[in-house]
């Protein structure tokens, strides 16, 4: 059953016709072409698939498209063009975050979800704040010092 | 595959409309349909039913405190904006902090985690404790119902066709106790679904006796269990080593474990001794700790 959805999307009035039950994150990839928005497990545990949500980070393949109409939506393609983004992108290549990269989209706006309320923070709350996000090459320690990195370079 | 209609209301009144003429499922975070309803990567979830998204809907975001000094949350509220919100009880705000990870708790609603029903759900157990209620709302009318009986067993709930969960309501929260206890045992720290997870309050009357004992338990059986039966083994009495083990013994029998039991049933009993120790003791700080010093990073202060 077609129904509109309108949203805004990285800033972006968007909106399709299409079934609210698709997932958001099948709507951000095939019809917006935001296919940094990566599917990992599908179920919520690895934040492979994280986008902001009125601000907040959720996982969109628990979040059914009729859930976002007349909402924000930011992807990492959003994310990356703002001030605090970019700095947390240039961060993770500076400070070797990144082996296959397939979970960087997630944890770029797991920290940018982070930052935005906790511009300095300790190394747990770091560790908290990806606690939804699962790497499998890095063992963490060189996103937490990225993240701390792009912390210490928006001082 | 058939699509089954959803509907996007947009106010509770027209979401109670709606639920007067269609027996529809309610999705407010989605966060247990769709998974239980997912099929695979790329595919959409298929619905049995139709579906009425409520995720957005303001009337059920707020929380307040009522003219009887009750905590009243919205069942759209999030475990993220409880475990924010000061007014909200420390034990739930404790529970609703330890659900899953930092996305999740973005979409997992304390409505949805009630209805779930879920032995291991991690809210019931704090809303047991402090005598919370659900308001359930229809176009005919409100009726109030106390969580520990609308969730009547292992996936089954009290409300009607016509129904939502609209407010959780909670009368007591830790100004009511002089000790409280809360340990959730996962396997890692997020998302973590509990092992077992204790929740305690104690309050003393002048004369060091108990005036107040509750406990609650999750991932114990079919359903959270608490028993005012076994916390009035203590109340109006001093605490003491033998009606300590009085009390471990007596809610030894109210649990009943499925899987490693003996290790839940033994987590169990050393939680409620510890507890009961440091109250005894009358241990510095409201909050008892799980072991010294033990302090999950992140926990909610007092
Ligand atoms: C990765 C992951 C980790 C998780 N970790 C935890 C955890 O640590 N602890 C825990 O307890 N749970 C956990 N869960 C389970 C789930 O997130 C919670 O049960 C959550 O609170 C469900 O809320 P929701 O709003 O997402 O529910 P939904 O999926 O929207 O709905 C769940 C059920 O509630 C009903 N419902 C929802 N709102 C209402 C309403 N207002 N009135 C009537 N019925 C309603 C729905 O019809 C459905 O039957 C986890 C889930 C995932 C995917």
């Amino acid at each position: 059953m077609e129904t509109k959805i309108s949203f805004t999307l990285n800033g972006k009035k968007v909106s399709l016709s299409t079934d609210p039950l698709r997932r958001l994150l099948d709507v951000l990839r095939e019809d917006f072409g935001c296919t940094g928005v990566k599917e990992g497990c599908s179920e919520g545990e690895c934040g492979a698939c994280s986008v902001m949500f009125n601000g907040r980070m959720v996982t969109p393949c628990l979040i059914p498209a009729g859930a976002a109409d007349k909402q924000e939506i930011m992807t990492i393609e959003g994310v990356r063009e703002t001030e605090l983004g970019a700095r947390i992108v240039q961060a993770f290549a500076d400070g070797g975050a990144v082996q296959c990269g397939y979970c960087i989209p997630g944890m770029v706006i797991a920290a940018y979800n982070l930052l935005q309320d906790n511009p300095d923070p300790t190394d747990d709350e770091i560790r908290l704040g990806i606690s939804g996000n699962i790497c499998r090459c890095t063992g963490y320690d060189l996103i937490v010092e990225s993240i701390k990195l792009a912390a210490r370079r928006g001082k | 595959m058939e699509e089954v209609k959803c509907y996007m209301p947009e106010t509770l009144e027209e979401a109670l409309e709606i639920k007067s003429r269609v027996n529809a499922i309610v999705l407010a975070g989605g966060s247990d349909l769709m998974v239980s309803n997912k099929r695979t990567i790329g595919l959409t979830p298929v619905f049995d039913r139709p579906v009425m998204i409520v995720r957005n809907l303001p009337e059920l975001k707020k929380i307040y405190i009522n003219d009887k000094g009750e905590c009243c949350i919205g069942s759209g509220c999030t475990s993220a904006e409880i475990a924010a919100s000061k007014l909200c009880p420390w034990h739930l705000r404790q529970a609703a902090n330890r659900m899953g990870a930092i996305g999740l708790r973005n979409s997992a609603t304390i409505g949805g985690n009630i209805a779930n029903a879920s032995p291991k759900g991690d809210t019931p157990g704090p809303l047991y404790l402090l005598d919370a209620r659900v308001k359930l709302q229809s176009i005919h009318g409100t009726r109030e119902v106390p969580v520990a009986d609308f969730i009547v067993k292992f996936k089954t709930i009290d409300l009607h066709e016509d129904e939502m969960i609209t407010e959780v309501i909670v009368p007591y929260s830790e100004k009511d106790f002089d000790y409280v206890f809360w340990h959730k045992v996962g396997t890692r720290k997020a998302n973590a679904i509990s092992k077992i997870t204790v929740s305690m309050a104690l309050k003393f009357n002048a004369d060091d006796t108990v005036k107040d004992f509750r406990l609650s338990a999750t991932a114990t059986g079919s359903k959270t269990n608490r028993s005012r039966d076994v916390e009035n083994i203590i109340i109006g009495k001093k605490i003491s080593t033998e009606l300590i083990e009085e009390v471990v013994q007596a809610y030894d029998k109210v649990i009943s474990p499925r899987a490693m039991p003996e290790f839940r049933r033994e987590a169990t009993r050393r939680m409620i001794r510890r507890f009961f120790g440091e109250c005894a003791r009358h241990a510095e700080g409201k909050v008892i700790e799980t072991y010294d010093g033990y302090r999950m990073p992140g926990a909610i202060e007092l």
